[in-house]
């Protein structure tokens, strides 16, 4: 993982409307995106949207339907075209490009996955995993030896002959995904990607992007509306609310930061000890000596709830924390418990970006 | 004295109405009618609609209806040499291809065309069962003696069939693309929809010479074109929005798209136009047996003309044979598309 900024989304507005530029103007002077509709009917997407993407990073953008994070997407490979703003890619403005080049971005350097998967039904799954090779003018021999390729690193060994409406939905999708990694694009673009999926399925596709991302370091940016996945799957996570950014930034900092109403609702409802990590709740050593009267190691990518498993539910205990075998910090479950408390956006967690 | 004397004069223009007036002009029949029963109380139960002929009663100098049609009709002739200079090389080479296809069928002996059409029935259908029902319908055909009028037939479709696709599709494409050329053409196909297949041949024949088999084609391919440009141009439209924006994303190019994905995707339709319009074809071939053209219709016509009952209903159903063959072997051919993309 390096710290390269891949993707980086300044002050961009999306207004969705008859003449929006002039309506950037009322909302560039304070108008309100209900004030916007009612008054001038022109319909606020997204509003001032600033957005770094590291490298061989996962953003995960969040937000309920209605926020704007499906046309935020589309902003990236211009799907859609903003009405201000810029997206820059590897230090380009891409929405300079022409024709051409932009043809080439979405060739070559993007490539995306779909909600509700956009197969071709009348090619056959291998065709259609290569189909971003055919774009490009790659032969049929050697766009299929890359599509099996894929097709069999997703869990889709031996299905290359079949055609889409054969496959269940779960299996579409991994085509869906194969078809954007045989591109072997750097940037993979996911709309609600497994949003269509049920349960048990979407957690296999979840552990499957994950198991892919920890070999192909792919500069990701996924779109959810379920906040479960969105924790398990960010590096980095943006929510969104009526088109514009409440709060980003590493999920646990968010999950224990709640800077907005809005974000408290949301992480309330979710299972802590299963999401929070020891690293995010540990009182760091800061040179001070490993204390010995602890019950044991844990590493520090560990979840609280295998804590918890551990302790016996013993609350005295504490632990000293660990990463790559060097102490890191200390942990004692009383913090933990603590930790597992939904508190309630403080004056003093101001906007940290 | 007529009922709408009190406009003209009303409006002061009696004068001119009645200057010139001889009264020596050609009499229709409604005149020489009116004139017996002029004496009449005019009474509201009679009241004429102010029509062309009714207001002609009360002026002399304004057109009649008959001066309406006349003058269609002048301007039709006038314009009749300069459309022809344009028309006619314009549409020689249907006239060859429908002689040219029509000679090729009637000169290929009955045991080669049978093999022929079952192979062709055969690869759209990819039935053993279909082919034989078509050969079985065929065989009876030829066994009543129908044989060489149904190719005669078939010939003429085939032509007309195939040159509705090869312009069709192409509109019909265009159409989807283009919101205007869509909003601007659908008057122009309802027209055509609408019009009585009669119709189509009064200006045709007017315009070329009826011996020439152009005649005939141009009114069958304008009747039946109308259906495979319309579903051509819904197919397109219908294709999944998402489908599109996936092939957007990586970067096609809008022939690509056009090819890889929207056609493809819209053969179902394009197939469901193209069986309608060998249909249409077929009801317009027995039709255009009015002004010359070969085959089964020709056979009705001499039974309408004839009074010749049997000869009418036993080609009517060798019509019916063929329809059902050609509807049969279309919609199998559609079927395979549908199963082969069924979501």
């Amino acid at each position: 993982m390096t710290d390269k900024i891949k993707i980086s989304i300044r002050n961009l507005y999306k207004i969705f409307g008859a003449r929006p530029e002039a309506a950037l103007e009322h909302v560039l002077s304070g108008t309100s995106k209900a004030d916007l509709l009612g008054q001038h009917q022109h319909v606020l997407g997204l509003k001032d949207i600033n957005v770094d993407m590291r490298e061989g990073e996962i953003t995960v953008i969040m937000g309920l339907s209605g926020s704007g994070k499906s046309t935020l997407i589309r902003h990236l490979n211009r799907l859609i075209e903003p009405t201000s703003g810029e997206v820059e890619v590897d230090g380009e403005n891409v929405l300079t490009y022409g024709e051409e080049q932009l043809r080439n971005l979405r060739r070559e350097v993007m490539s995306m996955v779909f909600q509700k998967f956009a197969l071709l039904p009348h090619r056959t799954v291998a065709e259609n995993a290569g189909t971003t090779l055919d774009v490009r003018g790659v032969a049929k021999r050697d766009y299929l030896i890359e599509a099996d390729k894929w097709l069999d690193r997703v869990g889709l060994h031996g299905f290359g002959d079949h055609y889409p409406h054969q496959l269940s939905g779960g299996m579409q999708q991994r085509v869906g995904i194969a078809r954007a990694l045989t591109s072997n694009s750097p940037i993979m673009l996911m709309d609600e990607a497994f949003s269509a999926l049920d349960p048990l399925i979407r957690t296999d596709m979840q552990d499957l992007l994950l198991e892919l991302q920890t070999e192909l370091h792919k500069t990701i940016v996924f779109i959810t509306h379920d906040l479960d996945e969105a924790l398990k799957l960010a590096d980095h996570l943006v929510i969104l609310k009526d088109g514009y950014v409440v709060q980003q930034g590493e999920p646990q900092h968010i999950l224990l930061n709640p800077n907005d109403p809005y974000i408290e609702d949301f992480v309330s409802d979710i299972n802590r000890a299963r999401v929070l990590r020891v690293r995010s709740i540990m009182t760091p050593l800061n040179g001070n000596p490993v204390p010995t009267n602890t019950q044991g190691e844990v590493g520090h990518d560990e979840t609280l709830e295998s804590l918890i498993a551990r302790s016996g539910g013993e609350i005295t205990h504490s632990f000293v924390v660990t990463q790559d075998g060097t102490p890191v910090g200390t942990l004692d479950m009383t913090s933990l418990v603590k930790a597992l408390v939904p508190r309630t956006a403080s004056e003093d967690s101001a906007r940290q970006y | 004295m007529a009922t709408y004397d009190f406009i003209f004069n009303g409006l002061g223009l009696r004068d001119w109405c009645d200057a010139g007036k001889t009264g020596d002009g050609p009499l229709s029949m409604a005149d020489l009618l009116a004139k017996g029963g002029s004496g009449e109380d005019p009474s509201i139960w009679s009241l004429p609609f102010p029509s062309l002929d009714a207001l002609n009663d009360a002026c002399a100098k304004f057109p009649q209806s008959r001066d309406l049609t006349k003058g269609v009709e002048d301007g039709f002739l006038a314009m009749k040499d300069m459309l022809r200079v344009v028309l006619d090389p314009l549409t020689q080479p249907l006239s060859w291809l429908l002689d040219g296809t029509l000679t090729l069928f009637e000169a290929t002996p009955w045991w080669i065309m049978f093999p022929i059409l079952m192979l062709i029935v055969y690869f759209a259908s990819k039935s053993l069962k279909l082919v034989a029902f078509v050969t079985a319908c065929l065989s009876f055909l030829a066994f009543v003696d129908l044989y060489q009028h149904a190719t005669q037939t078939l010939a003429i479709i085939f032509v007309c069939a195939f040159l509705c696709v090869l312009f069709g599709v192409p509109i019909g494409i265009a159409m989807s693309r283009n919101d205007r050329l869509q909003r601007a053409t659908i008057p122009v196909l309802d027209m055509l929809q609408t019009l009585p297949p009669f119709v189509y041949l009064i200006p045709l024949i007017f315009l070329f010479s009826v011996t020439e088999p152009k005649l005939y084609g141009i009114a069958i391919i304008l009747y039946a074109i109308v259906p495979v440009i319309r579903l051509t141009d819904l197919g397109i439209r219908l294709v999944d929005k998402d489908v599109i924006e996936a092939a957007d994303s990586f970067g096609m190019t809008d022939r690509q798209k056009l090819f890889d994905v929207q056609i493809p995707l819209a053969l179902p339709n394009i197939m469901a136009g193209i069986n309608q319009t060998i249909m249409m074809s077929l009801a317009m071939v027995v039709i255009a047996s009015l002004v010359s053209a070969p085959g089964l219709g020709v056979l009705v016509l001499r039974g309408i003309r004839n009074l010749e009952l049997g000869v009418g209903l036993v080609s009517g159903l060798g019509i019916v044979l063929l329809a059902i063959i050609l509807d049969r072997v279309t919609k199998a051919a559609l079927d395979r598309v549908n199963a082969a993309q069924k979501h």
